[in-house]
């Protein structure tokens, strides 16, 4: 009766503030209901199967995790015999039993053969699920298998031993099987067994459902102890979807990656998601040159709708948790839903995003669910995917654990500037020979010869050579260390897992750290046999110091550095950082270029964020096949920010009014809530042939997010920087609201284990939207069939097979700003002329008449596993059309506004993924696993106000020249910009020369052209893991292909006399290879200077376009498991030891001076838009891992 | 049976909450914005308006009409090397329509039904008309009467008027608009232009009449004189007190001194063609707006130890040079780099608080010599009309700065040497009103195209795109968006290039 209080009670609890006029029916559910009798002889499984030995007197073996925390009804009384009996216990437990010998019984669990999901690579070595899942499969399926008998023989020599699971623990119920005869044993309790063999040369099998059989050659001996390692082809997986619902992947109608936690926390990097790139196929992961707190920007599938965000919604334990990003998009002129940072502040540097708060350790699993229909249930938030992480929530094996993981990683600045080298610092072909002009940003000087002489810009008189490895002699090495405690326990009622751990990063920037430390506490209870009660706390406590400002042409020490003179010795300018009033030096007459010294002595940026999330669910199982489940989450962060990244003295800002001092200080502290209420009914039964699962929730989601700033200009007190010793101060104060009410039922069909009918629907209400628009109801529907398991007996060849077909809908309304259904307005913070002013916020023209935009997606697929699963093939093709797209539509200046938000959008993706596992060498000491994956996809602009071809709207410039553009018919992200203007013949055709001018400088063509899409069409990525003695190895080879690049960084190195193009023609100047404006031959001579300026000067990018694909060597991974030379009483039950390396080596890239991963915007509107961030880096390492 | 009544029970709670989610009555109110203002007085959006009507023309029309000029690339890139540069070309298109005209329209609809605020009414038309005339002069043909009615018409695509329509619609809004300023009516004392002084409002109204209607002196010489007439006996600005200006403060800065004060610092100076003007005539205007860093090798160079006032020293630096020819320039002339040449004082006139002039006394009086000249007024002579337009100029660059003071004595001096010759009335007259509409680009760059005076030479630089720059270009934006219109405004008023005439200029 209790039970039931408290569960209503809670339910009521968590929707009533929406629903708080309706006392009554309070009043009605809170009457009390009838008692269910209680069942007798409830007990723990393992009591019953103690019982049943002694009544019985046979022995029974089985792993303690799997009876553990099963409750079974029983009274050995009631049977005749111990098959019997077990039959009865282990009805609906997931287990089974097998007669391995005279009064000797082996439990087993029961595992499904078949198929994999499309599994990460270097999974070889560890079980891709955790065992503990498995626990709460319900719907075993019928297995055929044949007991071993044991069969006496004469002695002739007996062999003993003790068999290890792959985690170091006894391992009951091996199979140990003399080859070619019937002659075998099982092991004990205790993993170990005598088995008496005939023959010094026979050879022994030893196998175990779900492990990879072993055979071993008895060679004479008489002790072997063999460990088992799981058999990853062999196992159907169970899949975490949507909401939490766990199925077999065999049944999944879309695709679905899992990702085994040990992808994440051995060869890691500071933010987890990075760590996966080039793992999954149709997931293209960006790690930002930002700095060790960088945002990760994932996007599934390609880029989906015309906004700066298709990120996919991060659910922590069946919850989302907000994943905000706080990266750096200057000139993002399109819908966006990135955090910006304030006019006048002068920051570009990258906030970070949601993702970084997470602990590597503490992720159990992850699961990528790709498509609509995968995430259809998760509606509007899931139309770019969903990562759906799973923490740890109780131990492993008995008792308590203890796991300590140390890893370290060193990151080494890569430089790949390939600068010239034969012309020193000065412009125009003059070397600096007096302090001034200053020319520290330009390399068009003279050649250097031997005993020449410069005077920089200080006075010095030092030698006119050149000054090499910038990059080396500035940044510093960087290093990541993280201390990571582990607690654990697992007991018959539940367990829990709490973690704590320290990150340390020094990023390469000198003054660069960034320090995370968390708490994380999952818990789960079992308080009868019907309730239970799981939850998670997550708490992380992130100061990210100084984080560079990147990607700009202003104040950014990556812009300064890439482009200092070749010839400007770095400690001059770190000596003569200030002038004789102690504001900076000018060292260029581009006093935008802050001397990058100047910068990290006066510039400070400090950004902390406290953070805690989690949630707690009550399940109760109604019947035992039909089950409720409430569940509250919240997200809650507060982060406070503060940066003066114009110091007083800055070169580049005016001077302060008399008895002021010049610069800038900004202080923000943001808050931001989200909850989420749910709840969820389900059940399954099986009829006959028939299986049938169905599911019925339902979602609160509201959210709250404030924000208080203040920046202030010029200062009384020198050095001081606060609110209160500023002269003008502009105070911000903003808070947005929203909520999202979901109702959602999902139902499978299940006919034979070998076709799955799956549906979908939802409907979501949405707080942004008006009252009319506000509701979207959208289904899916998916199918699986597994050929194989219809066809009666397929080939031999062929293991598994299956094909999949799916359609899904989701409506969505995250382009939709809170409040912009009206136009507000605001007040200036200071007066003007003595008298307020104000007006309307923003560029953007509301629109009360916003509906959801709606995705639709179609897959089909199919999967294989052959020749005993050592090949496997899953390929997905799919179209996702993205309608309705709230489009942040440019209007004619004209109006008055800039751009308003209609429904109007239209794009296609189309794709195809596919992932090839190959096992080409699998003997005793030595395996080979060989994985692809690799995914193509294409976005196609359909419409945008209309759909005629050609129609454009710009949605990012950079910040030198360029754009980047959405036009109908071309593919998504077009780069657009002035190219070389080219020969026009009379015949109508371009001969392909480029038009001089009169003065031999290169003329641009009549209006911006197109360049192609920044968008990749290829990502994947080769894995190859070897297994020698226990000595693992892998390597990972990725690749991004397909996408055109707008170099910023080469921009600059044109401009500024670095690139080795502007070798040409350093001697006597210029002359240009193509034609005059009459079309004869060009003989103009231009100064190389002008020549090469025309990047700026004309604005005239064709020269730093490129193809922005690479290829590299992204992961080195080793590792060995030393826990077989640990003696059995040894406190330490394991220890593993990985050796690591990540960015290894660049095999191809098309780009000069950079790797073209060097990208500092979050945002989609600014894709292809290079601009110089911090050099990319190698990360060598080492992960270990101790399990006390 | 058991299992009916255990989810008999059960359904209570299924009830409950397929009822409490689905139920979104709060969501009205959770997307109503708490921390902003649906309406504020529009008082204020007339503030608004008035301090963003600021311009800052360096990179095209004060270079255009050859006053500053600098010799590098990049944003900086237009009348220097005659090129066109669609960066910075929609910068008045941009800073008017978005911030002035968005709220001066919203000032008028708001005010429409508010009978007491029938003067902010007509100051909100009287301040956009000024837009609008920047704008046409500026571009030639643009959306007039649908423009800036995005919010109150959702015209969000306004088609394009001719200039030829524009302007008779322009002076009839003066007309009327500054007619209806009623002194017995609400004084507006939060607005800044003129607190609400409806006489200067008055007198500023009339004034861009006359603007107005001598803009049209070749065009439609019929309207124009009539305007002229009725804007003369309206009363115009005729002293240095009643002078439209935009007071700019630490807080709000004077645009061109934000930009010569920062980052540009070193790039701007002043053109050969005014330096040697100002000093033909000696000009004591020179040594008010100009500085000259003697010596100076670099930007930090410029120091004020270094600098000089002196007119004797000033040199400008001459018309068509980039980067390298600036240092050929320099070197030409025996100056240490081009850092050695002069330029308009950042620590004086273009300060980051220094005002800026709309409409001015100087200006108005040497319209009204034009309109004496042409007959079209009859009171006073053009003789008087010329020197109080160059008194006026002279004395207001003491208002902006007490160091650019010009002594009464100096201001004599030069009358007396250079006194007004009837034969060259024209000439004279729109020369000074050149001069005089220093720092003011666009009106500075229309009255040169209306009058023909100064008689500038084309810019020599040898890859310009043009021989000389006689229009701004439509904004890319405009191309994209309001592809249609614009391209029946290209098809009505000539191809979209610098060089194109507008209406009352050809």
């Amino acid at each position: 009766m209790k039970k039931y209080y408290l569960l209503v009670g809670m339910l009521l609890f968590m929707y009533q503030q929406c629903w708080p006029q309706h006392a009554e029916v309070y009043a009605a559910v809170l009457k009390p209901v009838q008692a269910r009798p209680q069942e007798k002889d409830s007990g723990p499984l393992k009591a019953a199967l103690t019982e049943i030995e002694r009544s019985f007197q046979v022995s029974i073996a089985y792993k303690d995790e799997w009876i553990e925390n099963k409750f079974v009804y029983f009274s050995s009384s009631a049977f005749k015999a111990p098959e019997q009996a077990l039959d009865t216990l282990l009805k609906d437990t997931g287990l089974y039993y097998e007669k391995a010998g005279d009064k000797f019984y082996v439990i087993h669990k029961k595992i499904l053969r078949g198929s994999g999901v499309p599994q990460s690579s270097a999974a070889a070595t560890t079980p891709a699920f955790s065992l503990s899942r498995m626990e709460d499969f319900t719907s075993p399926l019928v297995m055929s298998f044949t007991p071993q008998r044991t069969i006496e023989l004469p002695l002739a020599v007996t062999v003993t031993g003790t068999i290890r699971d792959e985690s170091g623990g006894a391992f009951p119920g091996v199979n140990i099987v003399v080859k070619g005869t019937a002659v075998g044993t099982t092991t004990d309790t205790n993993g170990k067994y005598t088995l008496t063999v005939d023959d010094d040369n026979a050879t022994l099998v030893f196998s175990f459902v779900g492990y990879a059989s072993q055979e071993v050659a008895v060679g004479g001996r008489t002790v072997i102890d063999i460990t088992m390692t799981p058999d990853i082809q062999s196992l159907d997986e169970v899949v975490v979807t949507a909401l939490g619902i766990e199925r077999t992947s065999k049944s999944l109608g879309y695709s679905a990656s899992k990702v085994n936690s040990d992808e994440l926390t051995i060869n890691r990097t500071p933010n987890l998601m990075n760590s996966l790139q080039g793992k999954v196929a149709g997931v293209n992961i960006s790690g930002l040159g930002t700095g060790p707190n960088g945002t990760s920007k994932i996007r599934i599938r390609g880029q989906s709708s015309i906004s700066g965000q298709n990120n996919p919604l991060i659910v922590v334990n069946g919850v989302p948790i907000d994943n905000t990003n706080f990266g750096t998009n200057p000139g993002n002129s399109a819908s966006d839903n990135s955090v910006g940072v304030r006019a006048g502040g002068g920051n570009t540097s990258d906030g970070g995003d949601g993702l970084s708060s997470i602990n590597p350790d503490d992720v159990e699993s992850m699961t990528i669910l790709k498509g609509a229909t995968a995430a259809a249930l998760y509606g509007s938030r899931a139309k770019d995917g969903v990562i759906m992480i799973t923490t740890k929530s109780r131990g492993q094996g008995k008792g308590i654990g203890v796991t300590y993981n140390l890893n370290y990683t060193n990151d080494q600045p890569l430089d790949f500037t390939d600068y010239q080298y034969e012309y020193g610092q000065g412009e125009q072909g003059i070397r600096p020979t007096t302090p001034n002009p200053t020319s520290g940003q330009w390399s068009f000087g003279e050649k250097f010869q031997p005993g020449m002489r410069q005077v920089l810009y200080n006075g010095l008189d030092v030698p006119y050579e050149p000054v090499h490895d910038r990059i080396d002699k500035f940044f510093r090495n960087g290093e990541n260390m993280t201390n990571t405690i582990t607690l654990s326990t697992n007991g018959e009622k539940g367990g829990l897992n709490l973690s704590m751990a320290n990150m340390e990063s020094k990023g390469i920037v000198p003054n660069n750290t960034f320090t995370r430390n968390t708490i994380n506490l999952g818990f789960t209870h079992d308080l009868n046999d019907k309730f239970s009660f799981k939850g998670n706390i997550n708490y992380s406590y992130e100061y990210n110091k100084n984080p560079p400002n990147v990607a700009n042409q202003d104040n950014s020490i990556p812009t300064s550095l890439y482009n200092l003179a070749n010839s400007m010795p770095l400690e001059v300018l770190d000596e003569n950082k200030y002038n004789a009033q102690g504001n900076e030096y000018i060292y260029s007459r581009f006093m935008n270029r802050t001397n990058p010294y100047w910068t990290m002595a006066e510039q400070f940026q400090n950004i902390r964020r406290d953070r805690i999330f989690g949630n707690v669910a009550i399940k109760y199982n109604i019947l035992p096949w039909l089950f409720v489940q409430g569940r509250i989450g919240q997200d809650y962060w507060s982060r406070d920010q503060d940066y003066n990244n114009f110091p007083t003295g800055h070169a580049s800002r005016a001077a302060a009014p008399p008895g002021f001092v010049n610069g800038v200080y900004t202080q923000e502290a943001r808050r931001f809530r989200e909850l989420n209420t749910d709840f969820l009914i389900s059940a399954t039964r099986e009829f006959g042939n028939f299986g049938v699962n169905a599911t019925f929730g339902g979602n609160h989601m509201q959210r709250r997010s404030d924000l208080n700033s203040v920046q202030v200009t010029d200062f009384v007190v020198r050095d001081l920087y606060t609110v209160q010793n500023g002269r003008a101060k502009d105070p911000l104060y903003s808070l947005t609201e929203r909520a999202v009410n979901s109702l959602y039922g999902s139902a499978e069909i299940s006919f034979k284990k070998f076709l799955y009918l799956n549906g979908t629907i939802r409907n979501d209400w949405f707080s942004t939207l008006s009252a009319a628009n506000r509701s979207i109801i959208y289904p899916s529907v998916s199918a699986s069939y597994i050929f194989t398991e219809s066809m009666g007996t397929p080939p031999s060849w062929l293991t598994f097979g299956k094909i999949r077909a799916a359609y899904a809908e989701v409506g969505s309304d995250t382009d939709v700003p809170e409040y912009s259904n009206v136009l507000f307005y605001g007040i200036n913070s200071n007066l003007v002329a003595g008298q307020p002013a104000g007006g309307p916020n923003g560029t953007t023209l509301p629109n009360p008449d916003l509906r959801p935009m709606r995705v639709s997606e179609t897959e089909v697929g199919f999967d294989l596993k052959m020749f005993k699963g050592r090949v496997g093939l899953d390929v997905a093709l799919y179209e996702k059309m993205t309608t309705d797209q709230i489009v942040q539509a440019q209007i004619s200046d004209a109006s008055g506004f800039v751009d308003t938000r209609i429904n109007s959008g239209k794009s296609r993706n189309q794709g195809i993924e596919m992932l090839l596992t190959l096992v080409p060498i699998e003997s005793e000491n030595f395996t080979w696993e060989f994985t692809f994956n690799g995914a193509y996809n294409k976005t196609k602009v359909m419409s945008l106000l209309t759909d005629v071809p050609g129609e454009r709207i710009t949605v990012g410039t950079h910040v030198f020249n360029g754009e980047l553009r959405q036009i109908v018919g071309q593919e998504m992200g077009q780069i657009a910009g002035f190219g070389y203007r080219r020969e026009f013949l009379e015949d109508g055709h371009y001969s392909g020369r480029i038009v001089y001018g009169a003065n031999g400088i290169a003329l641009r063509t009549a209006d911006l052209i197109t360049f192609g899409s920044a968008l990749p069409n290829w990502v994947g990525g080769f894995n190859n893991a070897f297994n020698f003695k226990g000595i693992t190895l892998s390597f990972l080879i990725d690749f991004k292909l397909g996408n055109t690049m707008l170099s910023g960084t080469n921009f600059n190195a044109v401009r500024h006399g670095l690139h080795k193009m502007t070798l040409e023609g350093r001697e006597g100047g210029m002359v240009g290879d193509g034609v005059n404006v009459n079309g004869e031959v060009n003989t103009a001579v231009a100064p190389v200077q002008s020549f090469w300026e025309v990047v700026r000067s004309q604005a005239l990018i064709e020269p730093v376009v490129y193809n922005g694909g690479y290829w590299k060597l992204r992961q080195i991974t080793m590792g060995y498991d030393f826990t077989k030379f640990l003696p059995d009483d040894f406190p330490i039950k394991q220890v593993r030891l990985n050796l690591v390396a990540n960015n290894v080596l660049m095999l191809k890239k098309w780009v000069d001076n950079i790797d073209p991963e060097t990208f500092g915007y979050s945002s989609d509107n600014l894709v292809g838009m290079e601009s110089t961030g911090l050099p990319s880096t190698r990360s060598i390492g080492f992960n270990l891992n101790v399990k006390f | 049976m058991k299992i009916m009544k255990k989810i008999f029970n059960y359904r209570f709670v299924v009830v409950l909450l397929v009822f409490s989610v689905a139920c979104d009555n709060d969501f009205d109110e959770l997307n109503t914005n708490k921390t902003a203002a649906t309406a504020i007085d529009p008082a204020f959006q007339m503030n608004t308006a008035t301090l963003n009507s600021s311009l800052q023309a360096l990179i095209f029309e004060i270079g255009i009409v050859q006053q500053i000029i600098s010799p590098n690339s990049g944003v900086l890139t237009g009348a220097n090397y005659n090129q066109d540069n669609r960066a910075t070309t929609d910068d008045n298109w941009q800073g008017y329509y978005r911030n002035v005209i968005k709220n001066t329209r919203d000032v008028m609809a708001l005010t429409e039904e508010l009978p007491d605020r029938a003067n902010l009414r007509n100051m909100a038309r009287i301040l956009q008309a000024h837009a609008f005339m920047v704008l046409t002069d500026s571009y030639g043909d643009i959306p007039y009467s649908e423009g800036g009615l995005g919010y109150t018409e959702q015209i969000n695509f306004p088609v394009y008027e001719s200039q030829e329509q524009i302007y008779p619609m322009i002076i009839q809004e003066l007309t009327e608009a500054t007619g209806a300023l009623d002194a017995a009516g609400k004084i507006e004392t939060a607005e800044i232009l003129y607190n609400g002084d409806i006489a200067k409002w008055k007198k500023f109204g009339y004034s861009l009449l006359l603007r107005a209607g001598m803009r049209l002196s070749k065009a439609n010489q019929t309207l124009a004189a009539s305007t002229v007439s009725a804007a003369f006996q309206g009363g115009v600005i005729v002293t240095n007190a009643d002078n439209a200006v935009m007071k700019h403060d630490q807080n709000y800065q004077n645009p061109i001194g934000g930009t010569l004060n920062s980052t540009e610092a070193a790039n701007f100076y002043l053109a050969a063609p005014f330096v040697n003007y100002l000093k033909s005539t000696s000009d004591p205007r020179l040594s008010a707006i100009a500085v000259r860093y003697v010596g100076a090798k670099s930007g930090p160079e410029q120091t004020i130890a270094n600098q000089s006032y002196d007119p004797a020293l000033q040199v400008g630096m001459p018309m068509g040079v980039d980067n390298p020819g600036a240092v050929k320039a320099a070197a030409d002339l025996g100056l240490a780099s081009f850092y050695d040449f002069s330029q308009a004082d950042r620590r004086r006139l273009t300060k980051l608080s220094a005002q800026y002039f709309f409409v001015t006394a100087a200006q108005t009086n040497l319209l009204l010599a034009e309109a004496r000249e042409r007959g079209w007024i009859t009171t006073g002579t053009v003789g008087q009309y010329y020197n109080a337009g160059v008194t006026a100029h002279m004395e207001q660059l003491g208002t902006v700065d007490p160091l650019a003071a010009v002594p009464a004595a100096s201001i004599s001096n030069y009358l007396a040497a250079n006194p007004f010759d009837p034969a060259k009335a024209l000439e004279q007259i729109n020369t000074q009103y050149w001069v005089a509409s220093f720092l003011n680009g666009p009106e500075a760059f229309a009255n040169f195209r209306r009058s023909g005076f100064p008689a500038l030479a084309p810019n020599p630089y040898p890859g310009r795109e043009v021989t000389f720059i006689s229009r701004l270009t439509y904004p890319n934006s405009e191309i994209s968006v309001n592809t249609e219109n614009v391209n029946a405004a290209i098809a009505n008023m000539g191809p979209d290039k610098l060089d194109t005439k507008v209406w009352w200029d050809k």
